[in-house]
């Protein structure tokens, strides 16, 4: 601790801020503890958040998103349709590797065509879902054929990570891939950081590659640690150990306030809360107060759906239950993301109306539901959960809150087992087909969508203007047939958005500024050093 | 004394068959994992590529047969999560298990029995009294908030310590020890204290119990009517007559705290195998949680056979009965 504070006087006292000039980055290392690491040094082993984050440091994606998730120009300049099936892609010129070799079109094919061959089953394949064919026109322009009309393909390559296609050569089957990329002979990228050394669940040690094409990054060493708990994870920061953590839990980051040392930076996650109401016409966990049988599924007439959202105290949710750390929502995407509509009314809490609403529907004694939710996958689900347990029953929907582990809810979701239901679901690629083509589409493995609608929801509408959407080139265009699409679904109440999550980064005061990032990455490039 | 070991060892490998099939099932009952690490862009047909390719589409009976069969060839398949096969998997991070769990367990034993029989022996001091306290402490008191009372204490406050992971190792026989370095040490302190305490509690009190009761009995009247002096009275034939729950203690103690060290390693951050079988377990890497299960009851099953042995040892009345 001293020595650093020691070097940061020096730092300052020469006028050498630590910026991305290059000459004037001064040797320093950058400890990180994260909740949770990668899985393979092999960046096409995975899809998971954790693994893109880790191997964003090595490796650099296609193309590349910003803080807010919306494409940027990255290894990839510009990219724009040729015909129904046809992008074509202009690569950046005078890009290395950590190797010194050079990047070029042939790099892109290789990545693409070997995903299939090494992916686990968090498969990487839906990154080139769409791909039919890669052609190469010359070093730094392709052409990527698609299987039909294919919209969102440059959203699809967000994280679709290129490797050295020399290196990689001998290390692209499953039995090779763990063994060649985790010892660091085949994890060479165009990222920032070189690998130097990892293992499963151990440390990611990194050190800086100077040719990197945006400028060498503002630390020589980053080493990222794995400590899942979150209240050591503090600790750990609080002793000195790490400079930079993520996932700060709402009660610890009320406690930073008043800690001189730490500044907490706080930014918006692609993370939105939704309850979903089973639409099929029998539906298993609702029942009449006392156990008898309700001659029809409640969630199907509109006015007891809308009688839940009444129901709902969305500001009491964000400030008591998660500490201020959200906000309140009334669609599947946060503002700003692409197709999310600004048409959309703000929520509203009134219990008298609900009530009222469901005395209407024929239920003016309420019914009984069990609400199942996870309370292990994100900052606060466990708690919303029983917040809407209370503010449900408060209007006579007696309500028996079950907030289980992830390994429980996902799988008995899948069977569909439940009828009143919550979870989280980020946006990672920043625009609505992800979201609600999964979710609002009416389940359709012709047009493979609805993938995740676990409710049977079906509104033709939605299913047209997704389905158009999808096949619509003009960016444009798709936006209103998204928004619209998002405005239908929101209206209809079978999905009731609760509130935007919050992500919470801390770090040592005096060395570091975190910029937060939407897909909630911590990358180290992008952590500046703190100005004195 | 051979008659017994055989006995006891065919009864360990019907043990492991039948810990097979309760795992196994057990395992596949919690849910297609599939379900949980497809993530939801995956289009139908993509998704049936990836169950097939990991054998998920096969009946329960079929997946375990298959299973078995690669056991036997010592192969325990290939982590979900990690694509690394499982036994180098868990063998890289059970070195630094066994460090945390012997280090812990051996300081318990060497601290808790010496106290105990001075709790036992001297039932009444205000010694004594202080240790039985401290060993109720030891009872009662969570795990996971002794660990953080202790970083918040030595790490956060005094800054003695270091608050997490497992510092520098030195290599022996390919394998990282961090007891063989000062600042391995340094890092190995608050887990191993942390760890110790509940078995140290256990030591205190049986050894206590035990005192108490060996020193009523006439082997100590005799023993001190022949002149024999308390110390050797102490070390020489209650140490021993008292050692059989202890010895049985300490073995099961040394299986679960190896098995459940899971709450010390994930507060301290110290890179073990506890800490891979709970996000296994959250994740659903069905090959992991198998194979550490089915290694687990393994350990406790050789664990209980030496126990046995050391019995036999110990007692002749055992040892004679079973020769027969």
């Amino acid at each position: 601790m001293k020595r650093m504070a020691a070097s940061l006087a020096l730092a300052a006292a020469l006028g050498l801020s630590g910026t991305l000039s290059g000459t004037g980055a001064i040797a320093q290392e950058l400890t990180i503890g994260v909740r949770g690491g990668p899985e393979s040094m092999d960046p096409h082993y995975s899809a998971l958040g954790p693994q893109a984050d880790a191997a964003k440091n090595i490796f650099d994606p296609l193309v590349w998103t910003g803080d807010d998730l919306q494409l940027e120009p990255g290894l990839a300049l510009s990219w724009e349709p040729l015909d129904d099936d046809t992008w074509e892609f202009k690569l950046r010129e005078g890009v290395k590797f950590h190797d010194g070799s050079d990047f070029t079109a042939e790099d892109v094919k290789f990545s693409i065509e070997r995903i299939p061959n090494v992916t686990g089953p968090t498969t990487t394949e839906i990154y080139v879902r769409r791909v039919a064919d890669v052609e190469i026109i010359d070093d730094y322009t392709m052409h990527i054929h698609t299987d039909g009309p294919a919209a969102t393909l440059p959203y699809d390559f967000v994280r679709l990570f290129i490797v050295s296609s020399e290196a990689a050569k001998d290390h692209s089957t499953a039995e090779t891939s763990a063994e060649g990329f985790n010892s660091g002979k085949a994890a060479v990228g165009t990222g920032p950081f070189k690998l130097v050394s990892w293992e499963p669940k151990g440390d990611l040690v990194l050190e800086r590659f100077d040719d990197y094409w945006r400028g060498p990054a503002p630390w020589a060493k980053v080493t990222r640690k794995e400590i899942s708990d979150d209240a050591s994870r503090l600790a750990a920061l609080k002793a000195g150990d790490i400079d930079v953590m993520n996932y700060v839990s709402s009660a610890d980051y009320l406690a930073l306030a008043s800690d001189p040392d730490i500044e907490t930076f706080i930014g918006d996650s692609v993370y939105v809360m939704n309850l979903q109401l089973d639409q099929r016409d029998e539906t298993p966990k609702v029942r009449a107060k006392g156990g008898g049988k309700l001659d029809k599924n409640p969630f199907q007439d509109p006015r007891v759906r809308e009688a839940i959202d009444l129901a709902i105290d969305r500001d009491t949710m964000v400030e008591i239950v998660l500490e201020g750390l959200g906000t309140p929502a009334n669609q599947m995407m946060p503002d700003g993301f692409f197709g999310s509509s600004k048409k959309i009314p703000a929520p509203q809490y009134d219990p008298e109306k609900a009530r009222q609403l469901l005395a209407d529907a024929g239920y003016p004694d309420g019914f009984e539901m069990d609400l199942y939710c996870t309370s292990d996958r994100l900052p606060g689900d466990g708690a919303i959960c029983e917040g809407l347990g209370q503010m449900f029953s408060q209007v006579g929907i007696d309500t028996n809150v079950n907030a289980i582990s992830k390994s429980v809810y996902f799988p008995a979701q899948a069977r569909k087992e439940y009828s009143a239901f919550m979870n989280g679901w980020g946006t990672l690629t920043g625009e609505a087909s992800y979201t609600l083509g999964s979710l609002a589409h009416s389940p359709n493995e012709e047009v493979k969508m609805g993938a995740f609608n676990r409710i049977e929801y079906h509104n033709p509408d939605v299913d047209k203007l997704m389905q158009a959407g999808a096949k619509e080139l003009d960016a444009d265009k798709r936006r209103a047939y998204f928004e619209e699409a998002m405005e239908k679904t929101m209206a209809d109440r079978a999905y009731i958005s609760i509130v935007v999550l919050q992500t919470v980064w801390a770090g040592n005061k005096d060395k570091v500024v975190v910029m937060p990032r939407a897909d909630e990455e911590t990358l180290a490039y992008f952590i500046q050093p703190a100005k004195k | 004394m051979s008659g017994f070991i055989l006995q006891r060892l065919l009864q360990a490998i019907v043990i492991m068959a039948v810990m097979s099939v309760i795992v196994f099932a057990g395992v596949y009952a919690i849910g297609n994992p599939m379900e949980l690490l497809i993530p939801p862009e995956a289009t139908q047909d993509v998704r049936e590529r990836t169950i097939q390719r990991f054998g998920l589409d096969k009946p329960l009976v079929e997946q375990y047969f298959l299973f078995v069969k690669n056991l036997l060839q010592g192969d325990l398949g290939r982590s979900y999560i990690y694509n690394e096969p499982v036994l180098k998997l868990i063998g890289s991070r059970l070195p630094a298990t066994i460090e945390l769990v012997t280090t812990a367990i051996v300081g318990a034993l060497l601290l808790g029995v010496p106290l105990g029989i001075y709790a036992g022996y001297r039932p009444d001091s205000p010694v004594s009294r202080a240790i039985m306290s401290l060993s109720i402490l030891g009872f009662s008191v969570p795990t996971f908030w002794v660990g953080l009372i202790l970083i918040l204490t030595f790490a956060v406050e005094l800054g003695w310590l270091p608050a997490s992971g497992r510092g520098d190792t030195v290599e022996v026989f390919g394998v990282g020890w961090s007891f063989l370095t000062l600042n391995g040490w340094s890092h190995l302190a608050l887990p191993a204290t942390n760890l110790a305490l509940f078995t140290f509690a256990m030591m205190v009190r049986l050894a206590r119990a035990g005192t108490r009761e060996v020193m009523l009995t006439d082997t100590v009247k005799f023993a001190r009517a022949a002149g024999i002096s308390e110390r050797v009275i102490l070390t020489r034939h209650v140490l021993k007559l008292i050692s059989i729950p202890i010895v049985t203690v300490f073995g099961l103690e040394l299986a679960t705290t190896m098995a459940f060290a899971v709450v010390t390693e994930t507060i301290f951050a110290w890179p073990g195998v506890g800490k891979l079988i709970i996000d296994s377990i959250n994740n659903l890497d069905r090959p992991v949680m198998v194979a550490y299960l089915i290694l687990t009851a393994g350990a406790f099953v050789t664990i209980n056979l030496v126990v046995d042995i050391v019995y036999a040892l110990l007692d002749p009345r055992l040892r004679k009965g079973h020769a027969r």
